[in-house]
């Protein structure tokens, strides 16, 4: 079976693919033995690792996997937080609702990847690393605390923050442990390098290397 | 049906035909590596961990529920100001009970990220040396020990140590080069399974008596092959792009965010119209053990953010640039 193919079969399973790619499989799975076996195996793999009680997922499944396919609504286009926490905040950031949104996946094993984004991944490695020397250490490192969430600087770092630790969470297998660093009652940003008027924050001292605190 | 994502394509072809895995068995680094990273995504547990980072100890519970209804999760500070991270599939909310504020931003669209990239495992042992350690005994479970040395000075390195049968992730180290520990986090108690109390998802107050932030990013979904206007001239060793989102042609500026990893590390890079007035400062900045380099550059504004050493970010930060059309 094709990588192509049991990537498919695992967005079927997560139900974020095409319905006419849907139904091509589903027919699939009637027929082919390999399909329908790695299909049951996905199910199996998923009870055990939550550890649920209960039938393993048989062939019926496909019948079911049909039918609610067969009365499954028109795909949402967007998704929303739930009403009462999506409170947006006039003057913030760049309104959504008039931006033009592009997502590109790139990497292997990413359902639906486009072939365009897959030359794009080809671009970026064929830039060649150069010499780490060019790097300039960190001349000075002063502490400044950021924490305040009513200052807008704090808030568009935070913001970056928040985005990368669900990138993290998600590419980097780390899971929770991306959040800690924003949950912990020490948490402070820490400017290393940079302007200066970060000498206004205290502390300032030289360092050769970033140093952790 | 929520997802469950590709990770249980790599998964099942681990199992093989014979569907099992056993307690004492011996399994390759890369595999413990791999089971970690569906176990910390697709299980239920629930525990409490202690945090050690310098002279802060913090103690934190965690509840990670992945069932028919998607994945959820509370990540609360039980020491010190009450905190709390929820993450569902609708977003993350970074709940501050001392400022009674939550900072709210969307959800990345998890469809458009292979949780386990296949052949980014490939990818991870060129950047890392993978070392099986000793077995221990953490919070009650039987653990085994996977060390993870990073073979440059650009990416932090791990000292995991994985409960045997399922790879969930009991004890972790970050490790800099010279094999200095720069943060641990140690589970005293863990629930596994249908032992998890899922009440515990629920948040400590009433959260709509708080004021709310929403994240200064641009939420919302879309697809097209639109290339990158602005990508790193170079990148350490290892890293490959993995996903790209760009917002543009608005008179509100563009925002584009470009996400690379080496299959362990990740690191954002963010292209923004320059704002004086809301732009974070500039230089490389620290929170906890992840950093952040910021400059502006022909009115755009670029930020690096990653769990890695500063001169990763501030090497990836200084070579953006816009792509020639």
């Amino acid at each position: 079976m094709s990588k192509e193919t049991r990537e498919h079969l695992s967005a079927l399973v997560d139900g974020e693919i095409t319905r006419e790619t849907s139904r091509f499989l589903v027919k699939r799975l009637g027929s082919d033995d390999e399909l329908r076996a790695t299909w049951t195996r996905y199910h199996l793999v998923r009870d055990c690792l939550r550890h649920q009680d209960g039938a393993i997922a048989g062939e019926d499944l496909c019948a079911r996997v049909s039918e609610a396919l067969e009365n499954e609504q028109p795909a949402k286009t967007s998704r929303t937080l739930p009403t009462g926490w999506l409170k947006p905040a006039a003057g913030l950031a760049i309104a959504a609702s008039v931006a033009l949104m592009a997502i590109v996946a790139i990497g292997p094993g990413a359902p639906g990847v486009p072939q365009a984004a897959g030359e794009l991944a080809s671009e970026a490695q064929a830039e060649q690393f150069t010499s780490p020397q060019s790097l300039t250490p960190a001349p000075y490192s002063s502490q400044a605390s950021l924490e305040g969430r009513n200052d807008t600087r704090n808030r568009k770092m935070n913001s970056y923050l928040v985005r990368h630790y669900q990138a993290t969470g998600v590419t980097g297998g780390k899971g929770f442990v991306a959040f800690v660093p924003i949950v912990i009652t020490g948490s402070k940003t820490v400017n290393e390098t940079g302007s200066k008027d970060d000498s206004v924050d205290s502390e300032a001292e030289r360092d050769e290397e970033p140093r952790l605190r | 049906m929520r997802p469950i994502t590709a990770t249980l394509v790599l998964v099942a072809v681990l199992l093989g035909p014979a569907g099992s895995i056993l307690a004492g068995e011996q399994v390759e680094p890369r595999e413990m590596l791999e089971r970690m990273t569906v176990a910390m995504s697709q299980m239920s547990y629930q525990g409490t961990f202690v945090y050690v980072q310098g002279d802060s100890v913090e103690t934190m519970r965690i509840t990670h529920v992945s069932d028919e209804s998607g994945v959820r999760e509370r990540l609360v500070a039980v020491s010190g100001p009450a905190r709390e991270v929820l993450r569902d599939s609708s977003g993350v909310r970074w709940v501050l009970s001392d400022d009674r504020s939550v900072f709210e931003d969307s959800a990345f669209n998890r469809s458009f990220f292979p949780e386990l990239p296949l052949d980014q495992n490939d990818q991870t042992e060129l950047s890392y040396s993978l070392k099986l350690g000793s077995e221990a005994r953490i919070a009650g479970h039987n653990a085994r020990n996977l060390k993870v040395l990073p073979r440059d000075r650009y990416r932090y390195g791990y000292s995991l140590w994985l409960e045997e049968h399922s790879g969930l992730l009991l004890k972790w180290e970050l490790i800099d080069g010279n094999r200095k520990s720069l943060a641990k986090l140690m589970f005293t108690d863990v629930r596994i399974g249908s032992e998890v109390d899922v009440k515990e998802l629920k948040p400590t107050r009433q959260l709509k008596k708080f004021k709310t932030v929403e994240s200064e990013l641009p939420s919302g979904r879309g697809l097209s092959k639109t290339r990158p206007k602005w990508q790193p001239g170079s990148l350490p060793p290892g890293f490959q792009l993995t996903a790209h989102r760009y917002f543009g042609q608005s008179d509100e500026g563009i925002y584009e965010h470009l996400v690379y990893s080496d299959g362990l590390a990740t690191v954002s890079v963010y292209i923004e119209s320059s704002s004086p007035d809301s732009d974070p400062r500039a230089g490389v900045n620290r929170l906890g053990t992840t950093h952040a380099f910021s400059q502006v550059k022909n009115d755009m504004l670029i930020t690096v953010v990653g769990d890695v050493p500063a001169i990763t970010v501030k090497f990836i930060g200084d070579s953006v640039k816009a792509v020639s059309p």
